[in-house]
């Protein structure tokens, strides 16, 4: 690599790292900085004392915050699952040529595209238990079998995470797409021609080249889903009885509800980290051929 | 071939074109920031801001909104008033606010501007709930007090009165269903989802039957107490898929409207504000069936409701605190409250504007809620209420949600934490 | 022949199944801005509307929806056009970077990406103030940019490592430069990754609230999402205006898709090796 291109990258990369390090490194630095001292921002008369490590300690006794966490784990666990088997689903029609493709790729796009306040307002309607449509289908007129999704526990978690399903698969789907696209057309021919089915073409040529998509997807949507907070702040405000009572929901409230900006940064922090050794993880262990040069 | 430095360049140039675009504000005479809320009825506001105007033409107020949600709202107000931003002057408070805010410095002591004799002609609750360590923080816009409504049609067929009794109200409920088969299906509707209305809706019962959930004086939450607990076994047990529809676990002041304004219920509980919606022929199917009266209370206890309602603060930086008090005095003077009830709906904090013949005559109920909204108390004062608010609501959602819960293990658990918090308030005084 | 003709219906079947997917649960919520309002909170619910434009007049008129709509063109439109600069720039670096050194660096920008976005609210909202871009595009345009970068260099990056070397080196040895062989040879073969990259950008930037509520006060000059939230008065949530209000939020945005999705088709083909 000649000094003259070396250059060049260094440029073409300066104007990035200047815009992450000003508006998120710098940000990330203050967070964890917070995170080491007692701020209630109320209660300015008692200073913001350094605690050192006591908010995480806090963090690990209090029962709400682990409730929080597995809660979060949960919800994370499912919908990236789903996300990702719809989007490959949908991702394979929308490559295959046919008639009508475009129309059904912005069909697609849809759920992604609203925003996520109004999209959580809308399940909010369509999960009520008095004129939402859910029941409906499932019950027609007789208004006293109507369930009140959103009033128990159990399945007001599983409301949010079919929210989300709905509204991220669409993501899943253009990045899977993405990666589609990069297959040259030459190779399912030459398995066509080879005799191979359905199957065979899929398993042997668009599962190993579409891996990398597909990790992209899973890094990006767990990421993601860690952080929910939209969905369960707009249809159920962490309800009932704490049951969708998400990580950045709690921390949320403890930030900016209660206060406790130190407590509740720790929580981003703590959530920060758990995603960071997730990635770590999947980009280890997964996706090493991602970072290789291509051949 | 473009040089590298001709791509910067051009860069550079997009940039400030983009950034230059922004218009640069002229000066002008004094601009007071009004951080609110956006209004229901935007155009009452903005007539009486204009009103303002014209009699102070050196005054230009500004409006700047946030959503209405309390907690969004809050969110918006907090960061800016404790990042010392002085582009804010005058603010509107939720009534649990002033003592979080004047504790923490926000909002400016009003002591000297307005005394004891002005306070008296405002309604004694509302002021109560701006004063925190004998000074008042701010002055009350309009109230809000939990209000009991009623189906006066059917009580009326039935020959009831409207039920003194969280007891009786029950059974009412139940001769009407059963009198009245498919056409209503539930008997109360009100408000108990995880949020600050649950803590309104619950401490009405438990005031009701003569509890309280902290000690005002010393500061020890009384949640262990059979007052308390009975109350609440027995919303648990009558009220939330008994009485009321189990969805109500999800209600917030929207919903539970909906399902009586829809005929679905024949008791509910509300602000004011849903008497016009519940009379309102083109949103509500009972248009003109409605009563309105006290919450009912449990045997031998008075009825309760929760105080609600906003204040207009001062940013205790502003650069303009006389102008943005001259706005405060016109926007909560008679005349305003008079425009803001008559046209808008809100409850008036001033006594004189129930009295004025105008008022009394296009809005009669206003008379009815004047009693409710004299007795109306306010949720715990104390500058840690957003934390006791949030052990309340996870307590209260806990013990209604799950049939078997043990309601007095679970007070327990929420007084250790409560005290905790007061421990931390307690470190200030 | 048979096989043939099961395997169409089942792909027909899968497509219908993706269109009902997404478009029915939008569809229903969005029919409720053609309805009157008694029927949107109807009990029994009413899936029918009366096709009635009022609530549709009434957020036009009523609640601003045109100037949000502009703000959010701006906003998104903006940030899009940084971001996918930034992103193409850096992106080529570091698929040609070595490996080391790019993966350290695209890792560090992963991490970026990871930090939930409440926590450095606070701190971005700190910096906008010390600045004076409170109430400004550019402060929340920058903010943004920060924000989409690491999804948009990560996809780039893809795709210019699929880029065959032996492209590039041909440019090279034809008398270009690196920089003019990466607008001339590089960026028109990753149209397919640009585009996608483009529109993940302006549809999180459309759609983001958080931030935006934060930084925007100002009604002069908030979003769409902002604005929608606006729409909740004091314990009424007007359905048939945020029906109304969704149905022109997200019309741009298939009418964007609809337009550009071509482009995100046109995949590598063997036109380019050919060529």
């Amino acid at each position: 690599m000649n000094p003259r291109d070396q250059r060049l990258y260094l440029a073409f990369l300066s104007p990035v790292i200047l815009v992450l390090l000003c508006f998120i490194i710098v940000p990330i630095a203050s967070s964890f900085f917070a995170s080491l001292h007692r701020i209630i921002i109320g209660l300015p008369q008692l200073g913001n004392p350094f605690v050192g490590l006591e908010n995480y300690r806090e963090l690990l006794r209090d029962s709400v915050a682990r409730h929080s966490f597995w809660i979060t784990v949960i919800f994370v666990a499912v919908t990236t699952f789903f996300e990702l088997l719809i989007g490959l689903f949908m991702a394979l029609l929308i490559n295959h040529r046919f008639p009508g493709r475009g129309v059904l790729r912005a069909c697609v796009l849809i759920p992604w595209a609203i925003p996520t306040v109004v999209s959580a307002q809308m399940w909010r309607f369509l999960f009520s238990d008095a004129y939402g449509m859910i029941n409906y289908a499932a019950f027609g007129a007789e208004t006293a079998r109507y369930i009140p999704w959103l009033a128990i526990p159990g399945t007001a978690l599983s409301a949010i995470i079919i929210a989300d399903i709905w509204k991220t698969s669409s993501f899943a789907a253009l990045l899977i797409l993405a990666g589609l696209q990069v297959i040259p057309e030459e190779l399912y021919q030459a398995a066509k021609v080879d005799g191979a089915r359905l199957w065979g073409r899929f398993w042997h040529i668009t599962w190993p080249l579409i891996r990398p998509a597909l990790l992209i997807s899973l890094l990006f949507r767990t990421i993601d889903a860690f952080r929910v907070f939209d969905l369960a702040f707009v249809m159920t405000q962490g309800g009932p009885a704490d049951a969708t009572n998400v990580l950045q929901l709690y921390g949320y409230k403890k930030m900016f509800v209660e206060g406790w900006m130190g407590y509740g940064t720790a929580i981003s922090v703590c959530i920060f980290l758990i995603v960071l050794i997730l990635s770590i993880i999947y980009v280890r262990f997964v996706g090493r051929r991602l970072l290789e040069a291509s051949v | 071939m473009k040089s590298l430095g001709n791509k910067w360049l051009f860069f550079i140039v997009i940039s400030l074109l983009g950034f230059g675009a922004q218009y640069s504000y002229a000066k002008e005479p004094t601009t007071l920031v009004f951080l609110t809320w956006k209004p229901n009825q935007p155009e009452v506001w903005n007539r009486l801001v204009k009103e303002f105007h014209r009699l102070n033409p050196e005054i230009r107020v500004k409006f700047q909104v946030g959503p209405h949600s309390s907690t969004q709202y809050h969110a918006i107000v907090t960061q800016r008033l404790k990042n010392k931003d002085t582009n804010v002057d005058v603010f509107f408070m939720d009534v649990i606010w002033p003592p979080e805010f004047a504790n923490a410095g926000w909002c400016m002591d009003l002591t000297h501007r307005f005394p004891v004799q002005d306070q008296e002609k405002f309604l004694h609750g509302p002021i109560a709930a701006n004063r925190y360590k004998g000074k008042i923080y701010g002055v009350p816009c309009y109230l809000g007090a939990g209000l009991f409504y009623f189906r006066k049609d059917l009580l009326q067929t039935y020959r009831y009165k409207p039920p003194k009794t969280w007891q009786e109200m029950v059974d009412q409920g139940r001769m009407i269903i059963g009198g009245e088969k498919e056409k209503i299906l539930h008997i109360y509707s009100a408000q108990f989802k995880q949020y600050e209305g649950l803590v309104c809706d619950m401490l009405e019962f438990i005031w009701s039957n003569g509890g309280s959930v902290i000690d005002q004086k010393t500061g020890e939450p009384t949640l262990d107490h059979p007052d308390v607990i009975n109350a609440i076994s027995f919303v648990r047990d009558q009220i939330i898929g008994n009485a009321a529809p189990e969805g109500v676990i999800n209600y917030e002041e929207p919903e539970s409207l909906d399902l009586f304004i829809q005929g679905k219920a024949i008791f509910h509980r509300n602000w004011p504000y849903a008497w016009s919606v519940a009379n309102n022929p083109q949103k509500s199917k009972i248009a003109g069936k409605v009563g309105v009266g006290m919450l009912p209370a449990f045997a031998g206890h008075n009825s309760a409701s929760t105080l609600g309602g906003w204040q207009f603060g001062i940013n205790r930086l502003s650069r303009h605190p006389q102008e943005a008090w001259q706005f405060i005095q016109y926007m909560t003077s008679h005349q305003a409250q008079k425009i803001l009830a008559l046209e808008a709906g809100l409850a008036p904090t001033r006594r004189s504007v129930y009295n004025d013949p105008d008022v009394q005559d296009r809005m009669p109920h206003l008379r009815a809620f004047l009693p409710a909204f004299e007795r109306a108390r306010p949720r715990p004062l104390s500058p840690v209420y957003p934390m006791i608010s949030q052990e309340l609501q996870r307590f209260f959602s806990q013990a209604i949600v799950n049939k078997g819960s043990d309601i007095s293990k679970l007070a327990r658990n929420a007084s250790a934490r409560i005290q905790k918090l007061y421990k931390l308030g307690a470190m200030i005084k | 022949m048979s096989r043939s003709f099961l395997s169409k219906t089942v792909f027909i079947f899968g497509v219908c199944l993706a269109v009902s997917f997404s478009l029915v649960p939008f569809l229903l919520f969005v029919s409720s801005a053609f309805k009157t309002q008694t029927q949107i909170t109807s009990i029994p619910p009413q899936w029918w509307p009366d096709f009635s434009l009022k609530f549709f007049r009434s957020a036009l008129k009523n609640y601003g929806i045109m100037h949000y709509l502009l703000n959010s063109i701006i906003v998104a439109g903006t940030t899009t056009l940084v971001t996918i600069s930034l992103g193409a720039f850096s992106g080529y670096a570091l698929a040609r970077l070595k490996k080391k050194w790019a993966h350290l660096i695209l890792m560090g920008i992963l991490a970026c990406a990871m930090f939930p976005q409440i926590a450095i609210a606070g701190p971005i909202w700190r910096f906008l103030q010390i600045m004076g871009w409170l109430n400004t595009y550019h402060g929340l345009v920058l903010p943004y940019v920060a924000l989409t970068l690491p999804l948009a260099i990560w996809i780039l990056t893809l795709f210019f490592h699929e880029i065959p070397r032996e492209l590039e080196s041909a440019s090279l040895v034809d008398g270009c430069t690196r920089f003019g062989t990466f607008i001339r040879v590089v960026l028109p073969l990753s149209t397919p990754g640009l585009f996608t990259a483009s529109i993940l950008c302006f549809i999180y930037a459309w759609n983001e609230f958080f931030l935006a509520l934060l930084i925007m006060t100002d009604p002069a000059r908030q979003t769409m999402p902002v604005g929608i939230a606006l729409f909740q008065g004091e314990h009424t949530v007007p359905w048939g205006e945020i029906a109304a209000a969704s149905f022109i939020t997200t019309a741009p945005l298939v009418i964007m898709v609809l337009v550009f999705q071509r482009r995100i088709v046109t995949g590598l083909s063997a036109g380019a090796i050919k060529g």
